[in-house]
Parts: structure tokens; sequence; C-alpha cells
């Protein structure tokens, strides 16, 4: 395990940009390209999004909780929540192949979130609230 | 019918916090009668699910008008991303500001 890095910012999509910031500066020091670089980064805008929209439902009080380390030949960072429960079995996947007429609007967010990393799990338990685990292989 | 071609130019991040200001916007444009728009992604850095959820949005609303909302310029990992959800094949995209522009005389 090396250096781990921490952030805790209140649950407002004008954090963002910073989080963004965050974790270009934590993936860089664990030696990711340009482009994982990028693939890391919207997948945590993309989870932080839903906790932001969906487990705080817009209130801007609640608090985000990431942290990130190198794991062996893994990236991992957890993104922690207190906020209502989230069920992603719940969240229907887009069909991507779909029409116009038939391209539903939503679900994008998990989608990416799954797309650009190796692995992404999900927990939650009373007290220690929602946890997002995302992992993202080194050295490809 | 608004024959002239708007340009939208995101600058930088396009997130859930600028999002709602695009797809302003774009209804605002939609609604005064431009059918013809380009959305120029030259100083677009990044663009999340809400940003592709407002250009779909709004994609369908130029469509219903007998219009089109065409994309250009974007970066080559933003067009990948674009790639990923499949919207390369719900929208025109354009290396070029020009190119799109051109598109519409056809």
């Amino acid at each position: 395990m090396t250096d781990s890095f921490f952030l805790r910012v209140e649950s407002r999509v004008e954090r963002l940009a910073e989080i963004a910031e965050f974790v270009e500066t934590a993936a860089r020091a664990a030696g990711l390209n340009d482009e994982q670089v990028y693939d890391v980064q919207m997948a945590v805008d993309e989870a932080c999004t839903n906790v932001i929209e969906h487990a705080y439902h817009g209130d801007p009080h609640g608090s985000l909780e990431l942290t990130c380390a190198t794991r062996g030949k893994e990236w991992v960072i957890t993104i922690r929540d207190f906020g209502a429960r989230f069920d992603p079995q719940k969240v229907k996947m887009p069909k991507t192949g779909d029409p116009l007429s038939k391209r539903r609007i939503g679900g994008l967010g998990i989608f990416f979130m799954h797309k650009l990393m190796d692995r992404v799990t999900y927990d939650f338990s009373e007290g220690a609230g929602n946890c997002v685990t995302m992992i993202k292989k080194l050295g490809k | 019918m608004d024959q002239q071609i708007w340009i939208i130019a995101p600058q930088g991040r396009v997130d859930a916090a600028s999002a709602p200001g695009l797809e302003a916007e774009l209804k605002q444009r939609i609604a005064a009668g431009a059918t013809r728009i380009v959305v120029d992604f030259s100083a677009t850095r990044y663009i999340s699910s809400n940003g592709l959820r407002v250009l779909l949005v709004a994609l369908k609303a130029t469509q219903c008008r007998d219009g089109a909302l065409k994309l250009c310029a974007l970066a080559p990992r933003l067009r990948e991303i674009l790639a990923l959800a499949g919207f390369d094949r719900l929208f025109e995209i354009f290396d070029t500001r020009a190119q799109a522009e051109q598109s519409f005389e056809k």
C-alpha cells in the first residue's frame, strides 16, 4: 500500500471540479496515464453526482469522503456518503444501440462507471452509509 | 423556420454544476425558433452524463422541428466517450465547426 489520499467535501455540485483535481493528483501520483486519469476522473464525477443527486437529494449539507490508494497492481478509490441508501440494482442501464425515438434519458452515469473502471462494488451499512469502491488496474 | 445556424461553445467542464446552464441556453434558443444548432466542443475539456442528457433532449427538440443539433471539434477522448454511450449513432459529429456549418447547406 502506497500513500493514500483523502478528501472530504460537502454534497454540492459546485465541488465536483475540486473533486476532479483531487482525483487527478492522486491518480498521477499512482502512475496512471492520461487516458486512465480521464477515465477515473469521469467515473468518480459520475459516482459523486449520483451521491449528491440521489443519496442526498440535492441537500448541500451532506458529506462525501473520498479515499484513494494503490494496492498491488490496482488503483482503488472509495466514495462514502451518509445519505439515503442507494440501490444500484434499481437503475436501468441505457440501451446504447437504441434509436433516438426509443432512447431513454437515465442510467448513463452508472453505465460510465462500469465501462471506465475495471470493477465497481457497492456497500451499505447503517451508520457507515453508502460506500462505492472502484478499481482501475495499473499498467494496462 | 429560422435558417440561421446557432453556435454554442461550452467552456471547460460540462458537469452536473454547469449542465443546467447549457440546458437553459439551448432551451432558450430553441424556444426562440432556432432549429439549426452546432455545439462546438473545442473549448470543452470534459462532459459528464448530465451534459450528454442535455444534448439528447436538445437533439430531440430540434428534430421535432425538422432541424438538427450537430456536434464538432471534440477532443479524441471526448469523442470516444460519446461513442461508448452510442451517441455517435444519434448525432452527426464533425471535426471542425466549418464542416458542421457547411453540412446544413446540403
